[in-house]
């Protein structure tokens, strides 16, 4: 809600119409004489190279699946293999004016994308650029393969080889692949060549791909970004988060000088008619044309238009037409729809009993291979002997890579019997690394001219007074002032830093985190963001994948699920995924809420703390969260950070001196003790801590124990030590929390510590949680989340019946029993 | 053929020993006379030496347990023999298994001997299984609580914590060679061992005068034998058991000292003679220590209130005199004692003196030597003290500090004259003797000492 734009009432309630321009469908009809002005007869029969080495690629990769046997060459390959026989054209077409710098994602059917954009930038790259590049991924693994064991006379053949080694390695698992056998048919790429992630989710590239155009316009890199997914990925939420993240109107707009102008971003659709079974146009969707989609999603209607994806020349034409719109026009996004077919099923286990054996075979009558040869031949470019020679190639190349990579001796599986911690040691980088790039920052003004910063410096920096009373509140540095500060000092050191999501700017995030920020950071580096959680998630991954340093913000942790895939699948993943070669510097702020009811109020930790390769902090003092928060923005994984609503005002009432004003961290994976104590040990995750300082409180004063209170900080990565040492020390241990008692991160805690001090314990870790009900309105709370006296009652009826003690809610097992019977 | 060693039976009342150090680990090789392993009562320190050469087959036990006597500590001999007959317990442990193994294996024991114990019926002891959490069975095993008589107040009638820390309050503890028969038994000891452990030398005592601790008797008071005591392994057992005797002593009596001095110029001139004559005569090198002794020894019956045990609510006379005498080792304070002194002469009591004391340098003195006194004499005259306050040696109830010799100046007859005076500091219990009394011992020690040839010639 920038002021500088009205919305006007007499504009807005003006009679009118909306206007559209003509979506172009096929345009194209260039003939070969015509095109030869473009084209040399070398260039129209690389074209044709490398359409046929996809072909035999996949041809074998169907062949391996179907049968277990390519040209004599027997072999089981039991993982996936989504083909795109059929659609090879478009692949080559749309990589022929891409260069490196030029990025592609791709889906679970980019097998031919990867040769395509491969074959293409070894075509363009010179001898020793190439030779530095598979000399240096993976300390020259590869290279040295494919130098022993293949028949390469030029640097260029060297490199094809060691593209299609690369990629097959990669499908048949081997150590040996581009990501060591991590990532897989549906995950491979290749990023010196411009090849980005591949996704096995359907969509899933598209807000990635977004983020990654993101980073290009912020940081002022080469190039254009193309998402490349299915047209069954139109019918994916995120895909239209995507494309609204994209055509963002504040781009041209708001943003300003040279980051003034649209995305650099092609939205490109395969379009082969099917989404799995389903028929894209006629059946499961409305758009009649896909290109179509455009004209609803901004004034310039994406450019869009549809493309023949069965004539590599006509995809040429488009993406030559589409680059300059992007570059030059600066009028990005763009949407294309690449007509094409897929001879083969979604993958071998389809039988295709969707369609006619006549729609397939007439498909094939269409086959490029053989149209765009018979065009060539036509026109005299080459004779029939030239393109079986080129078909023999394909097949001897496919059959000498496929050979040397289900060779276990060359090929070998990462062996994890010699070497157990091999993916352990991949899930995080864990590195520590200041600044992303090097370059200035840009801000408005100094640091120490921010408004909100001198405010934030005249805090009380410590939350008691001398009497031991907390200081007022509006004295008090808070919580959010602790965030702030680490925020901003990130802002003034790492150049490549930009944060979004909803509400972000002007306002100041809906807690006034942010306020201040606006005021010191150009659009582009402070954005608000559509109501596009999962888009706010998935273009933060493409941003860091990229090289980027990104803060992105959930409102709600119950808005978690709308960006379910997009933390769960892609944030987690693309670490390990990559073995190691993509960072996810990404810090993930979500808020934990109350008195908003049951869909805004929910502590989901547990459910992030599950997912393998996200860490998850949730501090709940000012001191740990300027320190986790520091810690989180100069670290290289993706740390999904937890903050209460309920204490964002809260001053800080343990460390000594109080929050320091320089920068310091706080080591993620170290719990806190808030409070020392000998009788019984009192585990907290987040705002929860304050209720078990009073439960303390009581058994103190009315039953003479002292509680010992550890604040976990972290959920993920975890220390037990300190837990362990204190449980050995007291004997008993209540965890509490806000998140919902069944299935609560805490059963997990208490389960280890059940394990690991069970000679110490004088009774099972308890674990005191949130009722399993909705959350009701605030009035109602006290009802819901976990009060003091609950705990009381829990250590009485559970680990230490305390003399004289009446419980006022029921702990027993026999209502533990009946809560787990019925579900609630 | 493997060899075990077993923890030796340092006197007929010890029933266990402290395993202090090892000095060998399994697979070790050892040759006859090698060190195995220092152990310790509450009163002395032992080291173990090996009696065969060859390898460390197997070892039982870890450092800081409290072991049974005679049982196998660990096992010597070629590699590869079979320990499984020597495992204590007979546990059918797995030949390869560490020695916590072996112990869990032990530990795993318990529950159906308790389980036989609950099957009587019997007073406070609960029929059926015993719920006990795993804190509270530990610490059980580490006190040698006997949770029989705990009262369970856990959730669901649970064992906890708290209910062995009362058990050992109440001093419901009993050693682990006294566990099995104690077991049987329906009433409630007084336990007379290790930090208040039922004995098996308890067992064979009536359950009379069943009172908490510290009042029927002064045993340690039980409820300062933390935990912490057993482990810390930097304060040795004698200096814990110094501590916590004399901070008792200190705590618990009303102490107060009287001195006075006497003319010694008698049994110096006594010395001197025997000094010359102790080898042509055979006697023992007998001391000016040894001389007080004797006078102490012979004048002792006379004051009975100060050769007596105090019990808090009774006092405890003896007929003969038992004479504690300090003994200044590397290792601490020792005070190892001389059985019916009153019966024995002095050569007797020079001879057995310097035998204790040697024994207590060494560290072999046998632990029953070092109970039973009645009555305690200690000598710093040697490093010229001239004066201090004792402290009392619980349940006695009267010490006899000597202090050094000193010239001092008389007027006799009008002319002053130079003598050699020797003072003296009794400490005693005035709940037990008052000051009268004491002091009427003193001048009696005095005169005898004065006239020390008269007093031999009684």
């Amino acid at each position: 809600m920038p002021k500088s734009q009205y919305v006007d009432p007499v504009e807005v309630r003006k009679k009118g119409k909306i206007t559209f321009k003509d979506i172009p469908v096929n345009q194209y009809d260039k003939t070969i004489e015509d095109e030869k002005e473009n084209f040399s007869n070398e260039d129209f029969l690389r074209i044709y190279r490398d359409m046929a080495i996809i072909r035999e690629f996949e041809k074998m990769m169907n062949l391996i699946k179907t049968t277990g046997e390519y040209n004599g060459v027997p072999y089981n390959h039991p993982g996936p293999a989504h083909l795109s026989i059929g659609q090879e054209a478009a692949a080559v077409g749309q990589a022929y004016l891409l260069d490196t710098d030029d990025f592609i994602f791709g889906s679970h059917r980019s097998h031919g994308e990867i040769l395509a954009k491969g074959l293409s930038a070894i075509q363009k790259l010179p001898d020793e650029e190439l030779m530095k590049i598979m000399k240096e991924f993976r300390d020259g693994i590869i290279l040295k393969i494919v130098e022993k064991y293949g028949q390469a006379e030029t640097v260029k053949e060297l490199a094809i080889d060691f593209l299609v080694y690369g990629a097959m390695a990669e499908i048949f698992a081997r150590e040996t692949g581009f990501q060591a056998g991590l990532g897989g048919s549906m995950h491979a790429f290749f990023t010196p060549f411009g090849i980005y992630p591949n996704n096995a989710i359907v969509g899933g590239s598209a807000d990635i791909a977004v983020g990654a155009a993101l980073y290009k316009k912020v940081n002022r890199k080469k190039g254009i970004v193309i998402a490349n997914i299915g047209d069954g990925a139109l019918g994916c939420g995120p895909v239209w988060e995507a494309l609204c993240l994209a055509a963002m109107d504040q781009y041209k707009k708001l943003w300003e000088g040279e980051h003034k102008g649209g995305l650099p971003f092609i939205l490109n659709v395969f379009n082969n008619h099917y989404g799995m079974g389903g028929q894209t146009r006629g059946e499961t969707m409305g758009y009649d044309m896909l290109a179509r989609i455009g004209a609803g999603v901004n004034p310039e209607q994406m450019h869009a238009e549809r493309i023949d994806g069965y004539n590599p020349l006509a995809v040429i034409d488009a993406i030559r037409r589409k680059k300059k719109i992007l570059l030059e026009d600066k009028d990005g996004p763009v949407l294309l729809d690449t007509v094409t077919y897929r001879y083969s099923g979604h993958s071998p286990s389809d039988a295709s009993s969707y369609r006619t054996k006549e729609e397939v075979d007439s498909w094939m009558a269409h086959d490029p291979l053989i149209t765009f040869r018979k065009q060539l031949t036509d026109a005299s470019v080459a004779s029939d002997e030239t393109f079986d020679g080129i078909l023999d190639y394909a097949r001897n190349l496919i059959t000498r890579i496929l050979k040397i990579s289900i060779d276990d001796s060359v090929s070998p599986r990462m062996d994890l019997i010699k070497d157990p911690q091999a993916i352990s040691r991949l899930m995080f980088s864990n590195q520590r690394i200041e600044k992303m790039d090097d370059r200035e920052c840009e801000v408005l003004m100094p640091k120490e001219e921010n408004p909100q910063w001198q405010r934030v410096q005249k805090k009380e920096r410590f939350g008691l007074g001398k009497d031991g009373k907390p200081v007022s509140k509006n004295k008090a540095y808070q919580l959010r002032d602790g965030l702030f500060e680490a925020l901003i000092d990130k802002f003034y050191t790492d150049p490549t830093l930009i944060a979004y999501g909803e509400e972000n700017r002007d306002w100041g995030g809906a807690f006034a985190v942010y306020r201040g920020l606006t005021e010191s950071l150009p659009y582009h580096r402070l954005f608000n963001s559509p109501i596009s959680e999962g888009a706010i998630v998935g273009s933060a991954v493409g941003y860091a994948l990229c090289g980027g340093r990104v803060v992105v913000e959930l409102m709600y942790a119950d808005f978690l699920g709308r960006a379910g895939d997009e933390v769960f699948n892609q944030l987690s993943k693309w670490q390990a995924m990559s073995a190691g070669q993509l960072k996810m510097p990404v810090v993930l702020r979500i808020s934990v809420g109350s008195k908003y009811g049951a869909q805004h109020s929910q502590d989901w930790t547990s459910i992030v703390a599950h997912i393998p390769g996200l860490k998850c902090v949730f501090p709940a003092t000012p001191y740990d969260a300027k320190g986790l928060l520091n810690s989180a923005l100069s670290g290289t994984d993706p740390v999904v950070f937890f903050e209460s609503q309920r204490i964002y005002d809260i001053g800080e009432m343990f460390h000594e001196g109080g929050v320091p004003e320089g920068y310091y961290e706080i080591p993620i994976g170290e719990p806190d003790i808030k409070k020392e104590g000998k009788d019984i040990t009192i585990l907290t995750i987040g705002a929860t801590l304050y209720r078990a300082l009073e439960a303390a409180k009581i058994l103190e004063e009315k039953y003479g124990l002292s509680a010992e209170i550890i604040d976990a900080r972290s959920i993920v990565p975890f220390n037990y030590e300190k837990v362990i040492e204190s449980v050995k020390k007291t004997g008993r241990i209540l965890l509490a929390s806000d998140a919902c008692e069944r299935g609560s991160h805490l059963k997990d805690m208490a389960q280890t510590i059940s394990e690991l001090a069970f000679d110490y314990l004088d009774a099972p870790p308890v674990v005191v949680g949130s009722r399993n009900w909705i959350t009701p309105a605030h009035e109602l709370e006290q009802f819901f989340f976990p009060q003091p006296e609950w705990m009381i009652d829990a250590i009485h009826e559970k680990i230490l019946p305390l003399p004289g003690h009446v419980p006022a809610t029921n702990f027993t097992k026999q209502e533990m029993i009946r809560i787990n019977k019925f579900g609630v | 053929m493997a060899t075990p060693v077993i923890m030796p039976r340092q006197g007929n009342t010890v029933e266990s020993c402290i395993l202090t150090e090892w000095f060998v680990k399994k697979g070790d090789k050892v040759k006859e006379g090698d060190l195995l392993f220092s152990y310790e009562t509450d009163k002395a320190a032992f080291e173990e030496e090996s009696k065969v050469s060859g390898t460390v087959l197997e070892i039982f036990f870890n450092e800081g347990d409290d072991i049974p006597v005679l049982t196998n500590v660990c096992v010597i001999g070629e590699e590869g023999e079979d320990i499984t007959p020597f495992i204590p317990g007979g546990a059918p442990v797995q030949k390869t298994e560490e020695p916590e193994k072996a112990r869990e294996q032990a530990a795993a024991e318990m529950p159906a001997d308790e389980a036989k114990v609950s099957g009587e019926t019997k007073p406070q002891i609960k029929t059926g299984e015993v719920f006990i959490s795993p804190r509270a069975k530990n610490l059980a095993e580490k006190i040698g609580a006997d949770i029989r008589f705990a009262t369970p107040t856990g959730p669901d009638g649970r064992i906890i914590e708290r209910d062995i820390r009362k058990l050992q309050q109440e001093g419901h503890l009993v050693t682990a060679a006294a566990k099995e028969a104690y077991s049987g038994m329906e009433q409630q000891l007084q336990g007379s061992g290790l930090g208040g452990r039922v004995t098996t030398s308890d067992l064979g005592r009536p359950a009379a005068a069943v009172e908490p601790s510290g009042k029927a008797e002064p045993v340690p008071e039980s409820g300062t034998v933390s935990e912490a005591e057993y482990e810390d392994v930097k304060l040795s057992n004698i200096r814990r058991v110094i501590a916590k005797t004399m901070h008792e002593s200190l705590s618990q009596m009303a102490q107060l000292t009287l001195n006075t001095s006497f003319d010694a110029t008698e049994i110096l001139d006594f010395r001197r003679k025997l000094k010359a004559n102790a080898e042509k005569m055979g006697l023992a090198n007998i001391t000016i220590n040894d001389i007080l002794l004797y006078a102490v020894s012979r004048i002792l019956p006379k004051h009975k209130a100060l050769n007596a045990h105090f019990m808090g609510d009774s006092i405890r006379y003896f007929k003969n005199v038992h004479l504690g005498v300090a003994v200044d080792t590397e290792r601490g304070l020792m005070v190892p004692t001389l059985f019916n002194a009153n019966l024995k002469s002095l050569n007797q009591i020079a001879a057995e003196t310097k035998e204790l004391a040697k024994e207590c340098q060494k560290g072999t003195i046998n632990p029953d030597s070092l109970k039973g006194g009645t009555f305690t004499v200690t000598n710093l005259g040697a490093l010229g003290i001239e004066s201090f306050t004792p402290v009392i040696n619980p349940p006695q109830t009267a010490i006899l500090g000597v202090n050094t010799t000193e010239q001092k100046f008389r007027e006799k007859d009008g002319v002053i004259e130079p003598y050699m005076s020797m003072s003296l500091s009794l400490t005693f219990d005035h709940r037990a003797v008052d000051g009268a009394p004491a002091a009427r011992f003193l001048k009696d020690l005095k005169e005898a000492l004065e006239n020390f040839t008269v007093l031999l010639s009684l």
